[in-house]
This record gives C-alpha cells, sequence and structure tokens, in this order.
C-alpha cells in the first residue's frame, strides 16, 4: 500500500475502515460462503430440473402428466409406468430392447477403440506416403453432413443384403470411419514426447511393441474420453437403427421409446417417461465409473513436461 | 492438407461403384409359394404398442388362411416411419406392403414407387362408392382405405353440466358455435376455454370452403378459393380472440405436449373423431361426445369420410399376387374388424363394418359417422405433393394472427405467398 504516504488518507482512516478483505471477520466469510452455495445450489436446481421433472413424472398417472398440471408430485404416486415399459412392445420384451442397445453401444466402444487408436498411431507417428493428403481427407469427413451420406450408404448395404442386421451400425466403427475420435486421439498422441518411441527402438522394439506397451497405456484418458462418447452417443442414436433395423426383435431402446408416444392414436407419456428413466441409468453408472479416470487423466497430464 | 481434385476422385468413385450396386438388384420373376416352402412378404405399419399387437393377431390370423404366404411385419412410430420410407425409396428398398398415410399418397405416387392396385385382384365391392376416388390418382388406384374418419366438433358433456349449459345438438350455425364458445368462457369465469380458434385447422377451412361448393385444390392442383375467401374465414372469430371464448396462443405452447382440449383447458374442439381414444387417454374425462361441425346452410354440412390410414404396395415387389392377398384380407375380412375395432378408423369395407361389433367409445364413433351419412359427399382427391407443409405453414401463421404479430390481412398475405411459392416448385 502506496497510499499512506497521502495525507487525504489519513484523514478518511480516521472516519470510516478501508476496505480490506484480507481484515474480513469470520462471520462474513461464513456469510460469503454460504451464499456461494446457495447460488451455485439454485443454479443446479434449475439445470437438473427436467431430470427431475422427468423422475417425478414416472410416477404419475398418464393423465396427469403435462398439460394443465404443474405440480411436480402426483398423489397418485404409483409404479405402474414401470410396469408397463417393462412389458414392452407388440411381444417384444423390454429386456430385448436394453439387450440390443448394449450390443450396440458396447460393440461401438470396442470398435472404436480398437480402429482409431490404430489409426492415430499411424497419422501421428508413422511417416507414410500420402500421409498427410489421408489425414486432409479423414478431416473432410468430419464436415460431410451426415444426411448427405444417408442415402448413398443405404443404397450399399442395401444391395449388399445387410440391411436389418447390425453390421450397417457397427462396421464404421471397426474401420475408423468416426473420424473426430481419430482425431481426438492423434492430437493426444502428438503431445507425447516421442523421446519415449525412440528409447523403445534403440532396444529393439518395433510399431506393434510401442504401440501396445508404450502408446496405450499413456493414452488411457483419451481412450477413457472416446469410450464414454462412443457409447453415449451410440446408446442415443435414433437414425442409424431407425434406417437399418427392420425388426421389431433387433430394435434399441431409442426406437422402442417413441413407440409410446403416437399422435394418431393414444399415447402413454408415463410409460415412456419410465422407460426413459430406465434408459437412462446405463448411461450415467458408464458415466460414473470411467468419470474418475477423465479427472485422472488430466492431473496426469498436468504433471508432464 | 485437403487435396480437393483426391478428395473429388473419391467421391465420385464412390457414388459410381453405389450406382454399379444399385444396377445389380434387377426384379427377378414372380414367385409363388407353397405350404410347405412359403413366399415371404414384409408389411410395415407406424403405431403404438396397442396397434402393434393388434396388428400381430390380424397377421397371424392371415398365415393361419394362407399357409402359402408367410408376413414379415415390422413397426415404427409416425415421424420416423417417413423418415425410413424416404430413404427405402431412394434406395429401392420399400417393403412389400405398407400402411399409408393419405398426405404422402400422391407424393410416392407420382414418383412411381407405388404399385396400381387395380391390376391385382382385390376386392372393392363393399366399398362406398364416394370414398375410393381418395386413393386415387389420374385413373391408377395406389391405395386402398381400411378406415375412415369424419370431422366433428367434440365436447365435454361433465364440463357443460357444471357450468349449467345445455348440450348442443350439432345443429348449428357459425354464429351459435361462436356463442356456445362464449358462453362457455364467460360463465367458467376464464376458468375453462370455449375451445382453440378453429378457424386455425386447414380441414375446418376446407369444409367450410364445401359448404359454399367451392374446391380447396382444383384438379390441376392450384388452389381453387381466394384470399378474400381465407380472410373471411379468419375472421369470422376476429371478435373472439383474446376472450375467454378462445384459449390463447401462449396458454396451448404452455400445454405442449398434450392439446388444450386433452389438458381439460377447453370444453370443445373441432378435429377427427378418431382423436376419441386419444383424448379419453390424455384427459381422464369419464366421456366426451361428437356432434357435427357447424354450417350456415343446413342442408350442406360440406362433412365427407376420409381414409385415416391406407394400405399399398411397392411398385417393386416381388410377389404381387401375394401382397394383394394380403391388402384384401386387411381391409376385407371380418375378423380383422374384430381385432382392430376402430383403433384404425371406423372399418371402411361394409363387410368388415357389419363383421364388428362395436361398445363403449367405438361405438360412439361409428353413430356418428351413421348419423351425418345423409351429409356426406365425396371424399377430396389426394392432396396435392407438399400439403403437409401448407398445413403446417397455415397453423402456423393462425397462432402469428392470435399472437396478434399478423393482422388477417397480413396473415392471408403471408400463406398465399407459401402456398403459391411451394405450388409452384412442386408444379
Amino acid at each position: 500500500m502506496t497510499t499512506i504516504a497521502n495525507p487525504t488518507t489519513s484523514v478518511a482512516d480516521t472516519q470510516a475502515p478501508h476496505y480490506n478483505p484480507k481484515s474480513e471477520t469470520a462471520g462474513a466469510k461464513r456469510l460469503k460462503s454460504i451464499i456461494f452455495h446457495v447460488v451455485a445450489l439454485a443454479v443446479t436446481a434449475v439445470v437438473l430440473y427436467p431430470a427431475l421433472w422427468m423422475i417425478a413424472s414416472s410416477f404419475k398417472p398418464n393423465a396427469e402428466i403435462g398439460g394443465s398440471n404443474t405440480s411436480l408430485w402426483s398423489s397418485n404416486f404409483s409404479f405402474d409406468n414401470f410396469v408397463t415399459a417393462m412389458e414392452g412392445i407388440g411381444g417384444v420384451s423390454t429386456m430385448t430392447f436394453f439387450t440390443n442397445s448394449l450390443i450396440l453401444a458396447l460393440g461401438a466402444v470396442v470398435g472404436t477403440i480398437l480402429s482409431a487408436s490404430v489409426s492415430a498411431y499411424a497419422f501421428a507417428r508413422i511417416k507414410f506416403p500420402g500421409r498427410s493428403m489421408f489425414f486432409g481427407m479423414m478431416i473432410a469427413t468430419l464436415l460431410l453432413p451426415f444426411h448427405v451420406v444417408i442415402i448413398p450408404q443405404y443404397i450399399i448395404f442395401n444391395q449388399l443384403g445387410l440391411v436389418d442386421t447390425y453390421i450397417p451400425l457397427l462396421v464404421g466403427k471397426f474401420l475408423a470411419a468416426d473420424a473426430f475420435f481419430v482425431f481426438l486421439m492423434v492430437q493426444f498422441m502428438r503431445n507425447l514426447p516421442a523421446e519415449l518411441d525412440e528409447a523403445a527402438r534403440i532396444d529393439g522394439a518395433g510399431h506393434a511393441r510401442i504401440f501396445g506397451s508404450i502408446m496405450l497405456p499413456l493414452m488411457k484418458p483419451a481412450l477413457i474420453s472416446t469410450s464414454i462418447f462412443s457409447f453415449i452417443w451410440s446408446w442415443n442414436d435414433f437414425l442409424g437403427p431407425l434406417l437399418y433395423l427392420n425388426t421389431p426383435e433387433k430394435y434399441p431402446l431409442p426406437l422402442a421409446l417413441r413407440l409410446f408416444v403416437d399422435q394418431t392414436q393414444s399415447s402413454d407419456y408415463g410409460a415412456m417417461i419410465a422407460m426413459s428413466v430406465l434408459a437412462l441409468l446405463p448411461v450415467l453408472v458408464f458415466f460414473l465409473v470411467f468419470q474418475r479416470y477423465i479427472v485422472e487423466g488430466v492431473s496426469t497430464q498436468g504433471l508432464k513436461g | 492438407m485437403i487435396n480437393r481434385r483426391n478428395f473429388l476422385t473419391t467421391v465420385a468413385l464412390g457414388t459410381a461403384s453405389a450406382a454399379v450396386l444399385a444396377a445389380c438388384g434387377q426384379p427377378s420373376p414372380a414367385q409363388t409359394g407353397s405350404a410347405e416352402n412359403p413366399v415371404t412378404i414384409n408389411y410395415t405399419w407406424w403405431g403404438n404398442d396397442d396397434r402393434a399387437e393388434r396388428t400381430r393377431k390380424a397377421i397371424a390370423l392371415f398365415e393361419s388362411k394362407n399357409p402359402d404366404i408367410k408376413v414379415n411385419g415390422n413397426f415404427t412410430d409416425f415421424a420416423g416411419y417417413w423418415q425410413k420410407r424416404a430413404t427405402e425409396a431412394a434406395g429401392g428398398g420399400l417393403p412389400d406392403v405398407m400402411q399409408w398415410d393419405l398426405s404422402y399418397l400422391r407424393d410416392y405416387g407420382q414418383r412411381n414407387q407405388l404399385l396400381d392396385l387395380s391390376t391385382v385382384k382385390i376386392d372393392t365391392s363393399a366399398f362406398d362408392k364416394s370414398l375410393l376416388p381418395s386413393g386415387q390418382i389420374r385413373g391408377k388406384t395406389y391405395g386402398i382405405p381400411t378406415s375412415t374418419n369424419a370431422f366433428a366438433v367434440y365436447y365435454d358433456p361433465a364440463k357443460l353440466a357444471s357450468l349449467g349449459i345445455s348440450e348442443p345438438d350439432g345443429s348449428w350455425t357459425y354464429d351459435e358455435y361462436n356463442a356456445f364458445l362464449t358462453e362457455v368462457g364467460t360463465k367458467s369465469g376464464g376458468a375453462l376455454f370455449g375451445s382453440s380458434d378453429y378457424t386455425s385447422v386447414w380441414w375446418m377451412f376446407n369444409i367450410w370452403l364445401r359448404q359454399q361448393n367451392i374446391e380447396a385444390f382444383t384438379e390441376d392442383g392450384k388452389l381453387g378459393f381466394s384470399k378474400d375467401d381465407l380472410k373471411e374465414w379468419w375472421n369470422k372469430v376476429a371478435d373472439l380472440r383474446g376472450t375467454p371464448a378462445i384459449i390463447s396462443e401462449e396458454r396451448i405452447t404452455q400445454l405442449l405436449p398434450k392439446s388444450a382440449f386433452g389438458s381439460n383447458a377447453t370444453a370443445s374442439e373441432v378435429t377427427w373423431d378418431n382423436f376419441m381414444a386419444g383424448y379419453l387417454g390424455d384427459s381422464g374425462a369419464k366421456e366426451l361426445k361428437l356432434v357435427p361441425v357447424p354450417s350456415d346452410d343446413p342442408d350442406n354440412l360440406g362433412l365427407f369420410l376420409k381414409p385415416s390410414m391406407l394400405m399399398v404396395a411397392s411398385a417393386k415387389t416381388k410377389n404381387k399376387d401375394a401382397a394383394a392377398r394380403f391388402i384384401d384380407f386387411m381391409v376385407n375380412d371380418p375378423e380383422v374388424g374384430q381385432i382392430f375395432k376402430t383403433s384404425r378408423g371406423v372399418p371402411a369395407s361394409k363387410t368388415q363394418r357389419d363383421g364388428t361389433t362395436f361398445e363403449g367409445t367405438d361405438k360412439l364413433v361409428v353413430d356418428y359417422e351413421k348419423s351425418i351419412e345423409k351429409y356426406l359427399k365425396d371424399a377430396p382427391e389426394p392432396p396435392i405433393v407438399g400439403f403437409g407443409t401448407l398445413e403446417a405453414s397455415f397453423k402456423r401463421i393462425s397462432a402469428d394472427l392470435n399472437f396478434g404479430k399478423l393482422d388477417v390481412n397480413g396473415a392471408a398475405d403471408a400463406w398465399f405467398k407459401e402456398a403459391e411459392d411451394l405450388i409452384k416448385q412442386n408444379a
């Protein structure tokens, strides 16, 4: 504080104490902390309200959902919606839809992890002719809107007789067609010190060994975030399964969810919301289990360098 | 980095290979099945859990009566249904037999995606002659109606009784209907609205035009009415907008996804008579009743039967006969009527209608259609291509009218501009 030299402040000092955050009393500190938490909680409540609404509504009778009913809880609390939701649709049990969704989502995770990491290794660490061209083309597929390729893709898979199988939905994942994940991993790998590879090479390791023993373990954070996104995207995908699956026994959850709401007939909002709640659980569990690793990954990255 | 020439070559190669692959799919000669070696046809429909269950029963019945045909059924929701059909049509993979909606008939029919059903054996002798043209375009029959619906005014008798208002008998002019809406709004003190703005409903406008013997669309797909007609229509409730007679647009938006009537916010609503089950489910009301729409000419109510859905076959089907037999079964068989009741609408074929026993709500809808029989005129032709867009913009522009963003003149100008642009585009 250089203001001591200023004579006017000494006059002011006699009238009122200067505001100094360091001299704040413990009471004021607690007050600030309380205000901060109340505001934070209020914001959280606003953000989480739709989820709360969904969970509350899943216990309401259909006629009390939406419309002019504004109360969150119903006095007619019941589990009926969950019973209806678990009964399945048109003779297909809800467990079948869950299993299908799981097969697709886990297939997508495994496929993406395997193919994207290998491709990323090639792009980041191996010099081969046309590397930058292929990299550019891969980025170009990111710019291509999905809707442009729907019909050509459908024609190809239809002529190959692969419609109504999971192959059109999974083959791309195993062929590193998700350029976003490849790009993510390339960027991650470029940040890993090249000295590690060089050291391994001196010890006689080939590409397979460097990739498997050096790169993969170091890439854990990138692999985890790829898994989470890949799982959630596949779990929530509606258009892909809609176009490529015909047999109701093969439908995943997002298709089944829509069947409860039909504009041309009566809609069972209750069952749909109950099923949405159930459909949310695996994603939530998946996220909670792996979320720890994201944080871990960020902190190890911070230590490096 | 990105090499444009290489990129283009790749795309061109991909497209070319797709075209080659597409050319491989030549239609093979028609197949016939036997009980040991049945032919398989694909049938697809939209609808909920309940319809899936009923359709499964109908398919099982068909297969037991026709052991030489196997039917693979699959279903999606209504919105997804049309995304899927559009992709399949472009990719040449439409299922053999499909449940169809009237507003998509002309679009797919004109693009030669649908089979001309007059070339195969389907019995239409039990159908009302005024109904069949709605499945025909330029002399070709693309769709056979499974069932019908008609326009009506719904009301909730319990709500009227609680307000001390006597139930309408359905012979009323527009002024009388407006007076009824106002009475509901004022007597309830604003707690209950009369209805949503009925002039925002395209089909109600269409019916009003028919009441004056004006066709909404001419045969060559142009508009058959003038801007003044539309202005006169939207002015019908000019004095009611913003009063308790008509529910505000803000409130309607708050109530979504449910309708105002389904949320118990209004006492009446004009719409198709097959919405009954949906309204009962949404509102939880014990009973809803149906009466004819208002008309200033008591002898011409402008009413007609519209196919609530149709059966169509893909033009590329390899099993025309099997497809035809399945369609014939679905529209004519009395036992199928007994399975579906009125969940598809009131059965269109007389043999199916007579073979079905209707109870409760079902009976109410069937009785309503019987009561208006003497007023029915020919159903309009299948709507023009892009009709769905026109219907939606009619609703949207009416909503702007209710929000006060537009006056009636501006609204009519806006709608006419959109309609004329769209008709020009598709001509």
